[in-house]
């Protein structure tokens, strides 16, 4: 840092107001989409790993490899299929990354609906296939939610890393305020991120409160 | 009626879980299947709905092999309560009952309301319909659990040990609605319990079994009590026989006291009748009220002689402080009194010579 430089020069931040907003927008879509995308490909490979318990562990040994993955390290070796500076180098990734998350918490959410519920839906009639759509997956809806808060925090902060390959929102600004040794930008790319992320974690929190309202005892 | 012909399953493992089952189960009565764990129980029950597949021979239900009937289908047509009622977390009460009618393809109207109907019938107050199963006791969940299973009117219900779960006083309670319910619907009802006083209890005819399902005993509960077929069964049976046998016995033999002054159903005034240091307090139209001694207040244990077993009689008798079981009529009314000592005496005499002993015809339950 520079001798003199203040923290956060405030008046930055005022006059960058609408940039810092359009970062944000780009970081959450950059974060989200591929957490929805890890939330579409879970469902129906996590119902595929409880109808055929042999699914699961190949499944879930590749996607577990991938998270072990140095997440600036695949962003780069990505870069030649996807081209620098597209979203798609991030995207990808944080894809895999959000279904590595996803695919055991749906696989579990699956599971741990009682036995006896399992039994009793069977006995009135349920095949396999209905039994896991109308009964074990809308009865795994908290685990799902639980598993997409912890998915979508980890995304908003990998998402930042993605700067450093060109691409990555709020990232930018880091790159950007430790080029020229100027705190603001980091200080705000921070707050901004936090920001988002508790954002994101509330609005599931209450997607959760509606979607599955039996879990907080009251009427709908 | 179901037909069990050879009825045998052994597990991939080599376990024997039923050897080769032959049993009729006779239309619209209680069957109760009782026996030791892992004898079998639940391994012959399901073979009615196929979620177990014989190994060998075959289950018949109204002269159709089960193995023929596709099982979604089968299973559809017949209830099946378990113990944890196994409802579905994420459906309100009014849901859960209705999901055989909507899985049968009723629109969900008809279902709902149909699911109202069964609710009522299983003596479960309409503000539980709305209700998410994690808000209601074990009792009314095993309520819900038996009003999901009647909702399509199977004319078949399978019933795993459904009120095992539940405390000592629920469960008597949920066996009084099932008897009460039978006697309304007259189901082909298959229970499975390992308690042989609810066997007796509540069926026409019990099947003791010992293991790998076989037979040790099939009788009228008062048979069963009076004559064991064999050593087996007798200590199966337990040395409080005796104690057992009472709640088969009608209260009716036991001697009343007279009330003295008798109540008169016109004097608007309570009475008091004095029972050495207690007095028993009658409202206005002659119902107990409370046992009293100074201050103390005890509720009052009550029989009808007409209705109840020569073991509601000693309870009452053993529970009220004064030592006197109070006798009411159909209405609550008390009628008369009987110390300890003359249920004691009454036990004794039914229980001495064997002379004495009911027909089952006399037997509580099974005049219903
Ligand atoms: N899938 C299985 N593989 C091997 N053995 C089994 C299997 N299921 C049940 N058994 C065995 O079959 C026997 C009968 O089991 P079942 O569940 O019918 O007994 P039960 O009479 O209902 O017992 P309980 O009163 O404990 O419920 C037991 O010895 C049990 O261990
Ligand atoms: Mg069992």
């Amino acid at each position: 840092m520079l001798d003199g430089e203040p923290l956060v020069r405030w008046h930055w931040l005022g006059d960058h107001l609408g940039y810092l907003a359009d970062l944000t927008a780009d970081h959450a879509v950059i974060a989200l989409v591929p957490v929805l995308l890890a939330l579409l490909l879970a469902v129906p490979l996590g119902l595929a790993c409880a109808r055929f318990p042999r699914l699961y562990q190949p499944l879930a040994a590749v996607f577990n490899v991938v998270y072990a993955l140095p997440s600036l390290a695949v962003f780069v070796v990505l870069i030649p299929y996807t081209g620098l500076a597209t979203r798609q180098t991030v995207m990808v990734p944080l894809t895999c990354y959000a279904l590595a998350v996803l695919l055991p918490t749906a696989v579990d959410g699956l599971r741990a609906v009682p036995e006896p519920v399992r039994q009793a839906a069977t006995a009135m009639g349920y095949g396999p296939w209905r039994r896991l759509a109308a009964v074990e997956l809308p009865a795994s809806v908290p685990y799902l939610i639980g598993g997409l808060r912890v998915a979508a925090v980890s995304s908003i902060s990998l998402a930042a890393v993605g700067a450093l390959v060109g691409r990555g929102g709020l990232g930018y600004l880091f790159v950007d305020g430790f080029q020229r040794t100027f705190p603001t930008p980091i200080l705000a790319g921070i707050a901004l991120v936090a920001l988002l992320a508790l954002a994101t974690d509330l609005l599931l929190v209450a997607a959760r409160r509606v979607l599955a309202p039996w879990e907080r005892g009251v009427a709908r | 009626m179901i037909r069990f012909e050879g009825a045998a399953k052994r597990h991939p493992d080599g376990t024997v879980a039923v050897r080769g089952l032959d049993l009729e189960v006779p239309a619209g009565r209680t069957t109760v299947l009782v026996g030791p764990s892992g004898c079998g129980k639940t391994t012959i029950l399901r073979m009615v709905n196929r979620m177990v597949e014989p190994t060998a021979g075959r289950v018949l239900l109204d002269g159709t092999d089960v193995a023929a009937l596709p099982a979604a289908g089968l299973r559809r047509g017949i209830g099946y309560v378990i113990q944890q009622a196994g409802l579905f977390p994420h459906r309100r009460v009014i849901d859960n009952v209705a999901t055989v009618p909507r899985l049968l393809g009723w629109d969900r109207r008809r279902a709902r309301a149909r699911a109202a109907e069964l609710l009522e019938l299983v003596g479960l107050p309409p503000e539980t319909a709305r209700r998410y199963p994690a808000q209601l006791s074990g009792g009314q969940q095993q309520r819900v659990g038996v009003a999901r299973a009647l909702a399509a009117d199977p004319p078949v219900l399978l019933m795993d040990e459904p009120f095992s779960a539940v405390d000592p006083l629920v469960r008597a309670g949920l066996q009084e609605e099932l008897l009460r319910l039978q006697g309304e619907l007259g189901k082909t009802v298959l229970f499975v319990t390992h308690d042989i006083e609810e066997a007796v209890r509540l069926g026409d005819r019990v099947v003791v079994l010992r293991e790998h399902g076989e037979i040790a005993q099939l009788a009228d509960p008062h048979t069963l009590l009076t004559a064991p077929a064999d050593a087996g069964v007798a200590a199966f049976l337990g040395r409080d026989r005796g104690l057992r046998g009472l709640g088969l016995r009608p209260a009716d033999s036991v001697p009343l006291t007279g009330l003295d002054p008798a109540p008169t159903p016109d004097l608007d005034l309570g009475r008091r009748i004095p029972y050495g240091g207690w007095e028993l307090a009658l409202d206005p139209s002659g119902r107990p009220e409370h046992w009293t001694r100074g201050a103390e207040r005890h509720p009052v244990p009550v029989f009808v002689p007409s209705r109840d077993s020569l073991r509601a009689a000693l309870d009452a008798a053993l529970l009220a402080p004064s030592g006197h079981a109070v006798a009411v009529d159909a209405e609550g009314r008390a009628v008369g009194t009987a110390s300890r000592a003359a249920v004691v005496e009454a036990l004794a005499a039914a229980n001495g010579t064997g002379t004495g002993a009911p027909t089952p015809e006399q037997v509580p339950h099974a005049g219903r």
